[in-house]
């Protein structure tokens, strides 16, 4: 009976392990995968991990997070040690309240936490970003600590602290000759798991971070959208990094152990007494030394300035869509420039302008047209210095002097385009696109297999459009409509809601359908020859997105340096090339669209002109707030579908 | 005592933990209603005798029948007997009720029956009423019942109880005590008792096994056991006793402490080195014209119920040197800027002892100290020259302080003749030495730092490695001590002392004479050290 | 020992400030209206009746909570014989295999859920290994499915270690008393060691369904924003609509949900260690 138990019983522990590791084992697989599959290992390279290497964000990143964890850990350890011996001597009052509210962080669901040290920043007007961090990962870490004393101290003998100071021991000799020492244990496990915490988290720094300051965490999570290798080389990094420590954690008693027992035997045998001798703490002394100058050394190397240059030592915080930049386009502007760029991403236009109107400062962003609109109605940028721009002459007259910024006093387009169906020819025929146009998105032939772009404006264009209203109309009635059509469609079509999510995942093919950027829509089909891309009748989007620079930009001489740069032939060209949108630069636009181009013959980077039911989207705050409510509902009707 | 008919037979059982050896090839028989307890120290294997039988570890080897059928392989649920667990392993999330139906339940008696039989044992343990109680409720002595009725409920033939009055208090456990031996009776089962009390043992059994070092030591009757030990363990173990060594003469007589006496052993060897045990409360005291032997009284205890006098009737052996008194400063030195003091002494060692000295030894023997006279910090004595030889003569040692500050010592290496007491087999030894008043107010427990500064050691004869405790006498006062004079102190060992168990008192340091029947003298083969 | 007590005071500040008054600014927010001002403002309560009036969120929510108690229920039934077979280990192989279970955790959350998407996949691993065995095909990843995976992944070494520690905390004298009053090995544990493990599977929950139903990003992950759970509305609200004061109140009501789970737990708790009722 009881051989049976264990038989069965390791066969589980088995299982489990494998559930456990086969991500881990994955992860660190995959890290050497010489191709982007995440499916198909094609073979062994190390590519991934120069990328880590070679990326300044990422780097940057790792260094974020271990100085926050490090800090963090240190901070609260040394705090939270205090605080535990401080409260164990406390009114019994003192000690439960308190107690309670440190409970707060340990029992709230994270999210709240994160919520509450975000709105207790803005709302005290600290800029959030590497402080705000620091901040709030003290301010969770140590109530772990405190929960991992506490159990120590009350098991000691309260009269400790008194017989050491009977015995002539000041209150802080006491305190950290006697005390310490008997809750160390504690204390370290306290320490491991505040380090933990911190390494690992993922909401609250999300929350309350600013200015580009990322964590692995949310490089992580930005990452994500697309496929991206990149994230198992770090992953596999971190695994190795873990696993050492553990082992040299775990190893390290072991190994004292036998050095001790080697001198005690040493001791005996010249006859002494191998109870008397001399610990052999300076082993342990170098041991510390040679790792801290270790973890000192990569920080400096990580940190070395990028060479010299005419902006030396400055920084650039830019605030911009994500997936939007070439291969090399930063690295680049830093190795010309000595300076360094930090890039801030966002998922919507919407979500950049909370952080913006709460007062993140960047020296540059690119929002979209109609939010260009917006912040230049709410007096949020600053007019360009003309004789700063030196770019005027290489951009299309196509994209300039719209309506929304006439003149273009406050901005300089970074790329355009449309907005379109992207589909697979061989599961949709070009008839039933023409025939619906937008529609196709309701048509239930297609259920469970379309994609809608999770951008409330477009989506909505998207309905309006179909039912033949503008785009910028303000016309309650007409919005309703709309809304009740994208209602339909989330409740009957089982359609997946996602944002950048949707070009690789329609660049393999997963799916026949989607809303897409006509940029993205390049890029899968110059990936998949099976996809195609089309632009009803009724009239679609046509966009800009372009480079502002806010009223609070710190840095303006480095913000026209970047405007200049990037409308130059060679940046833009990066662009273009490796994200496939349409470049405003007439040169690159022009290569890249005619014979021999790498986009020859795609019409999605060719954005149409003629068709006088295309429009441009204007601001409009009343029908944002409807829409943006709208949209909230649509996603969860979609949501409480399946 | 092997009786084919026994309920439980123990036959060569071995048991090994992780190499140790902790029972040592056991053959036992324990009858139907018998109360047996297993008796011994901490380690002696009664425990796991005990768990053996009860199915909780297979032995090594061996074999445990139980009713005729070897069940040495067989789990402990499909046993019958029971057990009461040291610390009663009642199921904390169930009522005493539960608790005790448990074993019951298992069984799958029907609710009736076992509501029946539940509330009788109730009644026998004497807790009617308490069937609801949370068992976290109840008090050591409650908790111990429950227990015991647990086990009891289920009818076994065998109650196997392993220490299960260790955590009751005094009176409570004497109770116990008493109720458990009831129980077993009025029950009519075997009972099998785990102990280290001897007392405990004594009052309760019908039979003691008593176990030291994983062997059976002796198998009796508590009268047996205490009456006539079958060896110095038990002897010792069981009651007070006297142990002194001594010579069989011939049947029936045994000479000890230099006296001949009858007694009522036989079968020995002539001059056959033995032990021999004499109970304290056979012991009498009268005159000294009457007694057989005489003594003085070293001390007298009152306990309650008798007084424990003990009585010396062999002086130990002494000897005794001369502590001189010596000049304060003759033994200090102080550096030029007067920021550093260095004090030794002279001492004395004996030639046998010359090549074991090194460094630290005589820094210690010498008592040198380097301080600030002024802070009282103490500083580090870095170097200690001399030069000796294991040959008598006075040879010089110098401490010295970093900074130079040093005192230069003699060092006495002497053939000390020592004391010897072949009646008692013991040596005694001790050196003269010198102190300053200063060290002589200064030491803070006088008898022993007397005893470190002669150097006083003592030894049994026949095994030199053996050494004998050693008591201090001397006449003086602290405070009257004058500087330049000697004063005798003397070393002595204990000699002979015999405790005695009487209702009357006597006075500390009355000579008495003792007497005894010869039925009191009980004789032992001496077992293996 | 006055003079200990105050080596707590900064503590005590600084947790009032950063810990205590963030969570009352979330109150704050969820009764007041638009906009950051704490000079004006107008307290209502229509973010509250705005969320439990319409059926949409309150669907979530209970979308939220069916999810995480499935969560809850997978990771007790796994966790328990995981538990139970390392508590049966001695001291030594106990704490390697803890440590084995337990060092994936140490890796990042983020990394361990993305790994399972592109395990989950069509084409990846587990697809393959699917249809090697002939199990039929069908979308893993960006379903409800791959959601409780992930939720289970991360929280399932939680339970692992509560039920744990409370078996190992039992006291083995009380398996031996029950096999030696005739219970066999099933009925010792069913009847002796289940109810006395029962503590460490209830702190287990605790550790397993809070953060699951608040969870937002492994819904989003592997979810595919096809599961909008109520973690997701909250994060939505505030960084994209901009809707602080309404995510404020979710904030707030979602603790609410927490703390009564919390309230019924510790009460089960103490029914279970039964007081002196006579």
């Amino acid at each position: 009976m009881k051989k049976n138990k264990h038989y069965f019983g390791k066969f589980f522990m088995i299982l489990s392990l494998i559930f456990f590791y086969l991500p881990i084992v994955f992860v660190v697989l995959f890290s050497f995968n010489s191709s982007k599959s995440l499916t198909a290992f094609k073979g062994f390279s190390l590519k991934w991990y120069e990328k880590i290497f070679t990326s300044s964000n990422m780097m940057e990143a790792l260094t974020t997070t271990v100085l926050v964890a490090i800090v963090a850990t240190f901070v609260s350890t040394i705090v939270g040690t205090l605080a535990a011996v401080g409260l164990s001597k406390s009114k019994k009052i003192v000690r439960d309240l308190v107690l309670y509210i440190n409970d707060f962080p340990i029992m709230n669901p994270e999210i709240v936490t994160a919520i509450g040290l975000m709105l207790f920043f803005v709302t005290l007007g600290i800029e959030r970003g590497l402080g705000t961090m620091m901040l709030a990962h003290i301010a969770f870490c140590i109530p772990y600590v405190i929960l991992s004393i506490m159990p120590k101290i009350r098991s000691l003998d309260p009269n400790l602290a008194d017989a050491a100071m009977d015995l002539g021991a000041s209150p802080w000799q006491a305190l950290t000759k006697v005390i310490v020492p008997e809750i160390a244990p504690g204390i370290f496990s306290g320490a491991l798991i505040a380090f933990t915490m911190s390494f690992d988290d993922f909401v609250i720094s999300y929350f309350v971070t600013g200015r580009g300051v990322k964590n692995l965490s949310i490089m992580i999570y930005t990452m994500s959208k697309r496929v991206n290798p990149t994230i198992n080389a770090v992953s596999s990094l971190i695994v190795a990094v873990i696993t050492a420590g553990l082992i040299i954690v775990n190893i390290m008693p072991i190994v004292k152990e036998k050095s001790e027992a080697k001198r005690r035997k040493k001791a005996e045998e010249a006859g002494l007494d191998p109870d008397n001798i001399e610990p052999d703490n300076d082993g342990m002394k170098k041991l510390m030394a040679a790792a801290i100058i270790a973890v000192v050394g990569v920080i400096a190397i990580i940190f070395h300035g990028n060479g010299k240059g005419e902006f030396e030592g400055q920084v650039l915080h830019i605030y911009m869509p994500g997936e939007y930049l070439g291969e090399t386009t930063i690295s680049d502007f830093e190795n010309a420039t000595g300076a360094k760029v930090v890039v801030d991403e966002f998922d919507s236009n919407e979500q950049m302008y909370i952080k913006v109107a709460n007062g993140d400062k960047y020296d540059l962003l690119i929002p979209s047209d109609y939010m260009v609109e917006r912040l230049m109605q709410e007096e949020r940028l600053q007019p360009l210095d003309q004789s700063k721009l030196k770019c005027w002459d290489d951009i299309l007259t196509d994209c300039t002097n719209l309506a929304y910024d006439p003149g273009n006093v406050y901005s300089v387009p970074y790329m355009w385009g449309t907005v379109g169906i992207c589909y697979d020819k061989t599961k949709v025929p070009i008839e039933d696109l023409e025939k619906d146009g937008f529609g196709i998105f309701n048509d239930p032939k297609y259920k469970n297999q379309l994609y809608l772009y999770d951008s409330e404006r477009d989506e909505f264009m998207v309905a309006l459009k179909y039912l033949g209203y503008s785009m910028n109309t303000d016309d309650p009635e007409e919005l309703k409509e709309a809304y009740e059509w994208l209602l339909e469609v989330a409740e009957n079509m089982g359609a997946e809601i996602v944002t950048d999510e949707i070009i690789d995942n329609m660049a393999q093919g997963r799916l026949p359908l989607g809303l897409m950027y006509s940029g993205d829509a390049t890029y899968v089909l110059a990936e998949n020859e099976d996809m195609g891309y089309f632009m009803p009748e009724s009239g679609t989007n046509i966009w800009v997105d372009a480079m502002v620079i806010p009223e609070n930009a710190e840095n303006t001489e480095l913000a026209y340096e970047f405007i200049n740069y990037i409308s130059s032939y060679d940046a833009a060209y990066g662009i273009s090339e490796y994200v496939g949108y349409t470049s405003p630069n007439e040169e690159v636009f022009d290569e890249m669209s005619s014979e021999g181009g790498l986009f020859y013959g795609l019409d999605s980077y060719v954005p149409r002109s003629g068709n006088p039911k295309d429009e441009v989207f204007h601001y409009n705050e009343e029908t944002r707030k409807i829409i943006s409510e709208y949209w909230s509902k649509v996603k969860i009707a979609a949501s409480n579908a399946k | 005592m092997e009786n084919s008919n026994a309920l439980i037979q123990f036959r060569n059982i071995v048991m090994t933990f992780q190499d140790n050896l902790v029972l040592k090839n056991i053959d036992l028989d324990i009858q139907e209603k018998e109360f047996v307890t297993l008796l011994g120290p901490s380690g002696c294997g009664k425990t796991t005798l005990l768990r053996i039988l009860g199915g909780f570890l297979e032995p090594t080897e061996g074999k445990v029948i139980f009713d005729g059928v070897d069940i040495a392989k067989l789990p402990p649920h499909k046993r019958e007997l029971n057990t009461v667990f040291q610390k009663y392993a009642l199921f904390p999330n169930m009522t005493v009720y539960d608790n005790i139906a448990f074993g019951l339940k298992i069984k799958k008696i029907s609710k009736d029956v076992i509501e029946q039989k539940v509330m009788r044992m109730m009644k026998l343990i004497g807790l009617e009423g308490y069937e609801k109680r949370s068992i976290t409720m109840l008090s050591g002595g409650q908790q111990q019942r429950v227990a015991i009725a647990r086990a009891l409920v289920n009818e076994p033939k065998v109650l196997l109880l392993d220490e299960p009055l260790g955590a009751l208090d005094l009176k409570l456990r004497k109770e116990m005590q008493y109720e458990l031996k009831r129980i077993q009776q009025e029950v009519g089962i075997t009972f099998i008792f785990v102990t280290h009390d001897q007392e405990e043992a004594l009052t309760m059994s019908d039979k003691i096994v008593v176990m030291q070092g994983g062997v059976i030591q002796q198998i009796g009757t508590p009268e047996a056991i205490y009456n006539e030990p079958a060896n110095r363990f038990v002897a010792d173990f069981i009651g007070d006793s006297n142990i002194i060594p001594g010579r069989m003469v011939d049947d029936y007589k045994v000479r000890f402490d230099n006296k001949e006496f009858e007694c009522v052993d036989h079968g020995f060897e002539k001059n056959e080195p033995v032990d021999v045990v004499i109970r304290p409360e056979d012991l009498d005291i009268v005159s000294k014209e009457d007694g057989m032997m005489t003594g003085t009284v070293d001390s007298v205890l009152f306990k309650g119920s008798q007084y424990e006098v003990i009585v010396e009737t062999v002086p130990g052996t002494s000897v005794t040197v001369q502590m001189k008194v010596i000049e304060d400063n003759a033994n200090e030195v102080s550096s030029a800027d007067g920021k550093e003091k260095i004090s030794a002494n002279d001492f004395f060692v004996d030639i046998e002892d010359v090549d074991a000295l090194d460094d630290k030894e005589i820094t210690a023997r010498a008592d040198a100290q380097a301080w600030n006279p002024e802070s009282d910090d103490y500083i580090s004595i870095t170097s200690v020259k001399y030069d000796i030889k294991p040959e008598a003569g006075t040879y010089p040692v110098t401490f010295s302080t970093s900074a130079g500050t040093m005192i230069q010592k003699l060092i006495h290496v002497v053939n000390q003749p020592f004391v010897k007491n072949e009646r008692t087999n013991e040596a005694i030894m001790a050196f003269n030495f010198l102190k300053t008043k200063g060290e002589l107010l200064e030491a803070q427990a006088l008898d022993t730092d007397l005893k470190t500064w002669a150097n006083a050691q003592a030894w049994k004869l026949s095994n030199e490695e053996e050494s004998v405790d050693i008591y201090v006498d001397y006449d003086f006062e602290l405070e009257d001590i004058e500087t330049g004079r000697s004063y005798p102190v003397k070393f002595m060992t204990e000699g002979r002392e015999l405790k005695v168990h009487t209702v009357n008192s006597v006075d500390e340091g009355a000579e008495v004479g003792l007497r005894l029947d010869k039925n009191d003298i009980h004789v032992m083969r001496i077992s293996g050290r | 020992m006055k003079r200990f007590s105050q080596l707590a005071m900064p503590y005590i500040v600084w947790c009032v400030v950063l810990l205590l008054l963030p969570m009352l600014l979330i109150a704050f927010y969820s009764v007041t209206d638009d906009g950051n001002g704490i000079v004006s403002f107008s307290l209502t309560l229509r973010h509250f009746t705005k969320f439990f009036t319409d059926p949409d969120f309150l669907l979530i929510l209970w979308r939220s909570l069916k999810i995480a108690f499935k969560t809850t229920v997978i990771c007790v039934v796994l966790a328990y014989p995981v538990a139970y077979f390392i508590s049966s280990n001695d001291d030594k192989t106990r704490n390697m295999l803890i440590l084995i279970i337990t060092l994936p955790t140490w890796i990042n959350m983020l990394v361990r859920t993305y790994a399972w998407v592109g395990l989950l996949s069509n084409d990846g691993l587990i697809s393959r290994i699917f249809s090697a065995l002939g199990i039929g095909g069908g979308e893993l990843l960006y379903t409800e499915g791959a959601v409780l995976l992930g939720m289970v992944y991360n929280l399932i070494p939680f339970m692992i270690l509560q039920i744990n520690t409370s078996l190992c905390k039992m006291d083995k004298s009380l398996l031996e008393a029950a096999s030696d009053l005739g219970a066999n090995g099933f009925q010792t544990f069913w009847r002796v060691t289940f109810p006395l493990s029962l503590p460490g599977v209830i702190s287990g929950i605790s550790l397993v369904f809070l953060p699951a139903v608040s969870s937002f990003f492994i819904p989003k992950l592997l979810g595919g924003g096809k599961y909008f759970l109520i973690g997701n509305v909250i994060e939505n609200q505030f960084i994209t609509v901009g809707e602080w004061n309404f995510g404020s109140a979710i904030s707030i009501i979602m603790a609410a949900v927490m703390m009564l789970s919390m309230y019924l737990v510790r009460k089960i708790e103490k029914v279970n260690a039964q007081g002196d009722r006579d």
